[in-house]
């Protein structure tokens, strides 16, 4: 099959998935049955964009054309390839675990939450194949649009409350600062393509480029960084397999990736290094990669420290971005991946546990561990995976990330990562530690191996075996990568 | 590719394989076979590097097999196989596959030939060792786990950080001898040295050796800090600054030893002080004195390892390892106090025990580089470890005052394998040749049995013992009560959480008084100008048509934006 | 120290009764004066060789047996005075350390008679 064609599917695909559920709303088993053949779909059209890399066929598609010189297209590159690979792939497992969390929970209105899951998802593979800053930011609305039902799902106040930030936050960033940004960009490249070496350089006076770096750095809000980070710990009133897939991967992702890119195929790594613009945003990343992580331990409840966890890890792909190296950018790229593995590992661990006995604070988990060894086996291994241990996925961005402070001359950075390496321990691990070690404190949990449904502790098992998995595959998703820095 | 299976590897397959094994006798003896098998392949192996492999771009080595790294793999496996043994009571599998992965992630280091693959196994000790902290399961085991994991990692991401910056000054991965000079050797000369438990740097080992379960420390104590010391003498041998470290490091612990009360962390201070005596032996750098770090990580393995099984058969049996609390315990336990005080005199280097023919040809090392202060104080360090663990170990639980505590004598495999150990130490003292054998460089004319030696070293002894025979009569001697010592670790157990949390309030403090500032000021800026400005204003009339859609886009944001974060 | 009722020293093992002799009366008296016998003969020892050394305080006659005196009884006495410096009550770092806690029982097989 060629691209183009294969391209249009993975779009199509999630909204077939979309229609399915609206429609058989009411049939459960056949409803869920259908996102699930989606899904593994959609991942293996991606694949074959994959299989196609390389062998000539045309990895381009074109839509129509909205002004001249605005179109909205598609194409195929490594970094976006990577992206939607991770996007689908865990899709099917998340798909999964979702089914077992919403039963096992007694969640409401499948329907309604899966069919907005899908539609989050064709705007992910939207802004993975993006070709231009428009589609890009077309499809990131979109993503913001579709997601907001799914966090306001629960329909508390609460949740309402969370989704309103989430909006709002989401929705400003990008129209106040974002669309300024790629207006601006349109107004003095006059395209918006993403081309490789960037397509400002000589159009712009050096003194306004750190501005308008930081009107996308700001603007993509979705990237967590901070001062606009308070939507994600907002977003997590969300059922957790909303938090699990979009607010550790998906959503998350989108806003990193789209940073990635613009520093690559907007602005260019070399213009960024020659002009130093991107240095402020080096230290703004370096301080939210510190913040974020001090926040997460003064947090009891698991789901708002992993928020604070993801921030934080968030930001290590935007520095990789604004070290303006090409190790930088590739450990920054390589992050993406083996984040995604490692948080989704523990978002579906915490959501496992409050399917199992309704725990959501760490100070409550205190001898689940020995109950739940599988989840918190899997935990382990994630937390391991997120502080950068071998051998484990983690490690390989983090040394990438060394070595691309190290070519940038900041060793500061460098001892950045290290303090957050250990800061990650300090609040990731007392999860396992108090889990497995110390005696439960409450009295009516069983006292013997009693572990969620199986559709809930499967799917982290098999991501955690990801994380090691990944580890033993960097090399090749280096490679893969390679491209996008080298000329 | 892989010539042999890398010798971690049969520790980490033997991990998975216990998991299917049924809990009991059939574990412990997977747990014996699996050292034996490693020692076996390590020794038949010849020298040479036998599994490269091309990962993430470099060349890694698992498998390089010299001198050095040779007689460090084998000590790893004796004591991973006498630590077993000890532990052929536990049934408990956390531990058990803990303490393989700790000793295979020891080995697989030791083996590595690049440092990234160091920087794996350096990190998989990291990780294994602390479940055997944590597995006393007990609040205090568990804080006391986090502090040493936090430690443990700490000199990990140092060392990947230092890999990092040395790949990019020097363009190589190699885990050879460096020159400390540049910012990557420094990093890289530090994460060695927190394992190494370099003063300043030392106070996580006496720290978390004490909190871990009966069996952990004995196994803890053999591995970390000698693959330190291993690191240390592949990579900086000869680094003059050494010399000095190491000597401060066999001093200042024996003070500290002589007034705890804990008797599992006087030994882990006398811990620090014998890696002291190694890492003077690495710092001088001549053959002779690398052989000396050598046979003495070799021999201290066993001795330490002899009394730590010693003091932890007494709390199996008593429940407790305070010297306040215990005494007099040898009508009860003899043989346990016989071994103990086998260990004792291994360790205070008396002649015909191990301590005398390793520790010799360090202090002959330093002698023959005409180091009369070093000297001096080594010998010094000496008497001092005579006054810790020579004397106070076993004075204090098995002699001196009677508590009371009639206890059983300690289980059979716990005997055998202090019995083992035990042997091995005077097979050494009385007949080192074989030791001598397998050291990294050939020995020329090591005869630790001279006149001038052994007298010399009886009278260092046992005049000290005099002394302290005197100093205990005249009610001198400080006695063991219950307390405990603050050390380094007071500034980041006590200090540091109060500066932080005092820190931290001064912080949030400033920080909500600007943002309800900064808030309170924007949204009446925004209300005026929406007032002003906004389509029903007055000056909506002055709009340029073109950047009015900007200006709205612009404005809506804010006010979303003020909006929630108010 | 007075024995206890129940404390029967023919329950010891046959090792533990023959080391009994060392708490009996004179005892102690007796392995002071054996130490001191060594010690006079370690000393005389010394002058039955050639000395070799690197040093010249290697030649110096007696040399290991006064500095080992010395400095064990210097180091003793300066430990002690650190203790003034350092010494903390046993629950000074509260529960976030294992000084103060009892050994999990289910871990030991304590066995004898252990009541004090």
């Amino acid at each position: 099959m060629d691209t183009s064609t294969a391209l249009y599917l993975t779009m199509l695909i999630p909204t077939v998935a979309m229609a399915g559920n609206m429609v058989f709303a009411d049939r459960e088993n056949l409803r869920d049955g259908i996102t699930f053949l989606c899904a593994v779909l959609t991942f293996a059209y991606v694949l074959v964009i994959l299989c196609n890399v390389g062998n000539g066929t045309t990895a381009e598609l074109r839509l129509f054309e909205v002004v001249s010189g605005l179109s909205i297209a598609f194409h195929v590159e490594p970094l976006g390839l990577m992206f939607a690979l991770i996007g689908s792939g865990l899709w099917i497992i998340t798909h999964i675990y979702g089914v077992g969390y919403m039963r096992g929970n007694n969640e409401q209105h499948h329907a309604r939450f899966f069919a907005c899951f899908s539609i989050a998802i064709a705007a992910v593979m939207g802004i993975a194949f993006a070709s231009n800053m428009f589609t890009l930011f077309v499809f990131y609305e979109i993503l913001t649009l579709s997601t907001y039902p799914l966090v306001a799902h629960k329909g508390t106040p609460e949740a309402v409350k969370g989704a309103r930030t989430y909006l709002g936050i989401l929705i400003g960033t990008s129209i106040a600062l974002l669309l300024t940004g790629v207006i601006w960009t349109f107004t003095i490249a006059g395209t918006l393509d993403f081309t490789k070496g960037g397509i400002l350089e000589g159009k712009i006076t050096p003194t306004l480029l750190p501005v308008l770096l930081g009107l996308y750095a700001f603007g993509i809000g979705k990237a967590a960084l901070m001062p606009f980070h308070r939507w994600l710990p907002a977003a997590m009133v969300a059922p957790t397999p909303v938090s699990a897939l979009l607010h550790a991967v998906a959503v998350v992702k989108a806003g990193v990736f789209t940073m990635l890119k613009v520093g690559i195929y907007i602005f260019g790594i070399d213009f960024l290094a020659s002009t130093g613009a991107s240095e402020w945003l080096m230290w703004l990343a370096a301080y939210s990669i510190i913040a974020a992580s001090v926040v997460a331990m003064t947090k009891d409840n698991l789901k708002a420290r992993l928020a604070y966890s993801t921030v934080s890890q968030l930001s290590y792909i935007t520095l990789g971005m604004a070290l303006a190296t090409s190790m930088g950018a590739l450990g920054g790229g390589m992050h993406i991946a083996m984040h995604a593995m490692g948080k989704i590992t523990l978002f579906m661990c915490a959501g496992s546990i409050y399917v199992a006995y309704h725990k959501t604070e760490i100070s409550q988990m205190q001898g689940l561990g020995r109950i739940m060894p599988i989840t918190f086996g899997a935990f382990l291994i994630g937390a391991l995976s997120i502080i950068g241990l071998p051998p484990l996925g983690g490690s390989w961005p983090k040394f990438l990330l060394m070595l691309g402070a190290a070519d940038a001359g900041h060793l500061i950075i460098i001892g950045v990562l290290m303090v957050s390496s250990l800061l990650n321990i300090a609040y990731l691990l007392p999860v396992v530690g108090r889990g497995f070690f110390r005696p439960a404190t409450d009295s009516k949990l069983p006292k013997t191996f009693a572990e969620a449904p199986l559709l809930v502790w499967l799917p982290p098992a098999i991501t955690a075996v990801g994380c090691i998995v990944l580890f033993f595959y960097a090399g090749s998703i280096q490679n893969f990568l390679l491209p996008i820095v080298s000329n | 590719m892989f010539d042999v299976i890398p010798t971690a590897f049969i520790f980490f397959v033997a991990a998975a394989i216990l998991l299917t094994l049924p809990k009991g006798n059939l574990r412990g003896l997977l747990l014996l076979i699996i050292p034996i098998i490693a020692a076996m392949q390590v020794w038949n192996a010849g020298f040479g590097s036998f599994a490269q492999i091309g990962f993430f771009g470099f060349e890694l080595e698992l498998m390089r097999i010299d001198g050095l790294s040779r007689i460090f793999t084998l000590v790893f496996c004796l004591a991973a196989f006498l630590g077993n043994l000890y532990a052929w009571h536990v049934r408990d599998t956390v531990q058990q596959i803990a303490a393989l992965l700790y000793a295979g992630s020891a080995i697989g280091a030791t083996l590595s030939g690049d440092m990234i693959t160091l920087f794996f196994y350096w990190e998989g000790t990291a990780i294994a060792s602390v479940f055997l902290i944590w597995a006393r399961g007990t609040e205090g085991a568990y804080h006391t786990g986090m502090r040493y994991l936090i430690m443990q990692v700490a000199s990990g991401v140092i060392l990947i950080a230092g890999v990092a910056l040395f790949y990019r000054e020097t363009g190589t991965i190699a885990f050879d001898r460096m020159t400390l000079g540049s910012p990557g050797t420094w990093l890289i000369f530090i994460a060695f040295g927190i394992k190494c438990a370099f003063p300043l740097l030392h106070n996580w080992l006496q720290d978390s050796y004490p909190a871990a379960t009966v069996t952990g420390t004995v196994i803890l104590s053999a591995f970390t800090t000698k693959l330190a010391v291993y690191a240390l003498a592949r990579g900086f041998a000869g680094t003059e600054i050494l010399i000095y470290i190491g000597t401060v490091m066999t001093l200042f612990p024996i003070f500290f030893a002589e007034i705890e009360n804990d008797l599992r962390r006087v030994l882990a201070y006398s811990l620090n002080n014998q890696l002291g005596f190694m890492v003077v032996g690495i710092g001088v750098g001549t053959e002779l004195a690398l052989n000396g770090t050598a046979s003495h990580a070799f021999a201290h393995i066993l001795y330490k390892a002899l009394l730590f099984m010693s003091v932890g058969a007494v709390l199996y049996r008593t429940g407790t390892s305070k010297a306040s609390e215990l005494g007099g315990l040898y009508r009860t336990m003899p043989k346990t106090a016989i071994f103990c005080l086998v260990g004792a005199a291994s360790i205070s280097a008396f002649p015909l025990f191990s301590g005398f023919v390793t520790k010799s040809l360090t202090l002959t090392a330093v002698a023959e580089e005409h180091r009369t202060i070093i000297w001096l104080c080594l010998v010094f360090a000496s008497a001092g470890v005579l006054s810790h663990s020579g004397i106070k170990i076993p004075f204090f639980a098995f002699f001196a005052h009677d508590s009371g505590l009639r206890p059983k004598e300690a289980p059979t495999h716990m005997l055998w394998a202090m019995g083992i150990t035990a042997f091995l130490c005077i097979a050494i003292g009385v007949y080192p040749a074989p030791l001598y054998a397998i050291l990294p460089y050939e020995l020329h004319d090591a005869h630790p049995y001279t006149m001038g030696h052994v007298v010399g070293q009886l009278q260092l002894l046992l005049f000290a013992l005099l002394a302290f025979a005197f100093l205990y009569r005249k009610g001198i001697h400080p006695p063991e009560i219950r307390a405990v010592n603050i050390d380094t670790d007071w500034t980041y157990r006590k200090a540091g959480p109060a500066v932080i949390y005092w820190l931290s309030w001064v912080i949030s403090s400033i920080y909500n008084w600007i943002v309800g500032l900064l808030v309170n000021t924007t949204s009446r800026t925004i209300k005026r100008l929406y007032n002003s400005h906004g389509p029903e204003g007055r000056m909506a009339r002055n709009w340029p048509t073109g950047a009015m859609v900007l200006a709205i886009a612009v404005l809506l944001g804010a006010t979303l934006l003020v909006n929630f974060l108010v | 120290m007075a024995q206890k009722p129940k404390d029967d020293p023919a329950t010891y093992p046959a090792l533990g009764r023959m080391l009994t002799w060392v708490d009996k009366k004179g005892s102690d008296k007796k392995i002071v004066w054996a130490l001191g016998i060594a010690c006079v003969i370690v000393f005389l020892l010394d002058f039955t060789y050639d000395k070799y050394g690197h040093f010249q305080v290697e030649y110096v006659r007696g040399f290991y047996a006064f500095y080992g005196f010395v400095m064990f009884t210097g180091l003793i006495l300066v430990a002690k005075a650190l203790r003034f410096f350092i010494k903390r009550p046993e629950d000074y770092y509260g529960d976030k350390a294992i000084d103060t806690e009892e050994y999990p029982k289910d871990q030991l097989d304590i066995r004898g008679n252990t009541d004090v």
